[in-house]
């Protein structure tokens, strides 16, 4: 009986493999092969001798540390707050966090223009109450898209950081501090530790979605703040340099899968 | 067993759906598919080539966007063949014929009307002059050329510019003093120190045609390197031609494409050869095809804002396609290491 389902998923699975897993090695093969040649190592070598590609993956990788931190200083608090709800205030709270999810991504990365541009929302109120005399400049740099990455990436930590902040009992709480312990205490020896799976879990989500963002550097960057996926568009839509561009993709999804490895080694000592 | 023979009717039953779908279309009338590059240009095809030719013939031509050399490369590797016409770039078509992207064209078949000698291609058909040119918004002070365009301190405003090197160096080259007739081979080096002086005034580099009239309509950026058919006729910006660069994008048969829809292909040229067809295509968006009888059919009073009218062309330079086709990939390197020292 329990082998019956596998002819359930058959479709499904033949569906992934053909459509997306063989393209997927089929694209990160072509790094390895010179057309008319055969086999070859040379757009690898390629990469060494361009040191720039490289540096836009170093580039790619601190701002998408920057905008994972900036996510946990927002979402951790936040969810600590919903907690705190009652009924109602909770169900309105989600909404609005989850809300942002319905609305294309590019809707919500042009809001920030009008929120943040030089004549926005925010430098109109700034000039008004007299902070600033000229505009600050929000767009356009990296400060920009930080702010628009950690905007459209915030639902996915702070989802299931609130779904594990609601799991912890309230009792645990209240027999740490009828033992005396202090608010604080309490928090980073109980309750903290009982969300950090949650925590590590979600930040890494939001990390490898950071790594491949296009639309908000492209909008909110200006051109200016160089990412991997803008930089693989240039190779595979202009130039194209399609086995380059999967030699790049080949080293970012190595990076991505050692990242994941060592959260998953980090995630068993912890619970052992 | 029930599920199963479900699953085998359904894939007995989809190939023949399919049969017949196509089969009724071709009934009906022939029907081609073109990837263009979109927006107000691909309207100007459809009202100028794509309507007057359904009118004669009966043949229809379907148009997708975008289109950039990375989907053709596809479509060829993939071995499709429902996309016949595919638009390319000067450069980019040179590009695609090394590549063996694209057909040769059949002129005897096409049989066009007199046309600029340029835009008559082994490979493609050069059906739209376009400008990129120096635009601003109207109310700051106006730049006679690109060496006052690129000096920030006596024309101050923050500015939009490209994010194609190809459109970007050359101006910068002007800028420090060479004439438009001197500037290829391109001093590439120099280029990008006039770029470097000027970086720290570039609010935005842009990659869609759209950003840079929005950003100076928004006030965000004063000045601009824009498509002249994006900014000409709009009364909120200023523009000047000078030093300017006229390009003229080609449309050209996608390889292996089937016979009888080149032969339709062939038939679509020669409708884009007509000076009156042009003409229509000019109402939609302000460039220009290539017959030498089209300035009469213009209206006389808009001639300045056209690519190819005769006090336009005299002070642009002429994209060097072949040039870029060379050396465009290693310049592209030096513009990705450019970028990241913003």
């Amino acid at each position: 009986m329990r082998g019956q389902g596998y002819s359930f998923i058959a479709p499904l699975l033949v569906l992934m493999v053909v459509a997306f897993n063989a393209p997927m090695l089929y694209m990160l093969g072509l790094a390895f092969w010179e057309r008319g040649q055969g086999p070859t190592l040379e757009h690898y070598e390629g990469l060494l001798e361009t040191p720039v590609y490289l540096r836009v993956l170093g580039n790619t990788m601190r701002i998408a540390v920057v905008a994972t931190l900036a996510n946990v200083l927002i979402g951790y608090p936040l969810a600590h707050w919903m907690r705190s709800l009652s009924g109602h205030g909770r169900v309105i709270a989600i909404a609005l966090v989850v809300l942002p999810f319905w609305v294309s991504i590019l809707v919500r990365t042009y809001a920030w223009i009008v929120v943040l541009g030089n004549g926005g929302l925010v430098n109109r109120a700034l000039q008004w109450s007299g902070l600033t005399d000229a505009p600050v400049s929000f767009l356009y740099n990296e400060l920009g898209v930080t702010i628009g990455m950690a905007n459209v990436l915030l639902p996915f930590l702070v989802l299931p950081l609130f779904a594990a902040m609601i799991r912890i009992d309230d009792r645990l709480l209240q027999a740490a501090a009828s033992l005396g312990a202090p608010p604080r205490t309490i928090f980073w020896k109980i309750y903290f530790p009982l969300t950090l799976p949650a925590l590590a879990a979600g930040a890494l989500l939001v990390f490898i979605l950071c790594l491949g963002f296009y639309v908000t550097p492209a909008i909110l960057g200006g051109g200016r703040v160089p990412m991997i996926s803008n930089l693989l568009d240039t190779l595979i839509n202009q130039i194209p340099r399609w086995e380059q561009a999967s030699a790049i993709s080949t080293i970012l999804l190595i990076v991505t899968l050692l990242i994941f490895a060592a959260y998953r080694r980090l995630d068993r000592k912890a619970s052992a | 067993m029930k599920r199963r023979t479900f699953v085998g009717a359904a894939a007995a039953g989809l190939p023949a759906l399919g049969i017949l779908g196509t089969g009724s279309v071709r009934a009906q009338s022939k029907e081609i598919r073109m990837i263009e590059s979109g927006g107000a240009s691909g309207e100007s095809i459809e009202k100028g080539y794509i309507e007057p030719l359904f009118k004669k013939t009966g043949i229809k031509v379907v148009r997708e966007s975008p289109s950039s050399l990375g989907k053709l490369r596809a479509l060829v590797e993939s071995g499709q063949t429902s996309t016949c016409l595919f638009e390319l770039g000067s450069g980019i078509m040179l590009q695609a014929k090394k590549l063996g992207l694209i057909e040769k064209t059949d002129w005897a078949a096409v049989n066009p009307a007199a046309m600029f000698p340029e835009a008559k291609n082994e490979y493609g058909f050069g059906y739209q002059y376009f400008s990129t040119i120096m635009a601003w918004r109207k109310g700051v002070k106006e730049p006679q050329n690109f060496t006052e365009f690129f000096d920030s301190k006596a024309f101050p405003g923050k500015r939009c510019l490209p994010d194609f090197p190809h459109y970007c160096l050359p101006f910068a080259l002007q800028a420090t003093g060479v004439p438009i007739d001197k500037l290829f081979p391109l001093d590439v080096d120099t280029a990008f120190k006039k770029l470097n002086e000027i970086k720290k005034d570039v609010a935005v580099w842009w990659k869609a045609g759209a950003q840079a009239p929005q950003l100076m309509k928004d006030n965000e950026v004063q000045y601009s390197i824009c498509w002249s058919g994006r900014v000409v006729g709009d009364p909120a910006f200023g523009v000047n031609f000078a030093g300017g660069k006229a390009d003229l994008s080609f449309i050209a048969v996608v390889k292996g494409a089937k016979p009888d829809d080149k032969a339709a292909a062939w038939k679509l040229f020669h409708e884009m050869s007509l000076p009156e067809n042009q003409a229509k295509a000019a109402q939609v968006i302000s460039y220009t095809g290539p017959s030498p009888e089209l300035d009469a059919l213009l209206p006389q009073d808009k001639l300045w804002q056209f690519p190819t009218s005769k006090q336009n062309k005299a002070v642009q330079y002429f994209e060097n396609a072949e040039w870029w086709a060379e050396h465009g990939e290693a310049v592209n390197k030096k513009w990705e290491a450019f970028k990241l020292n913003l």
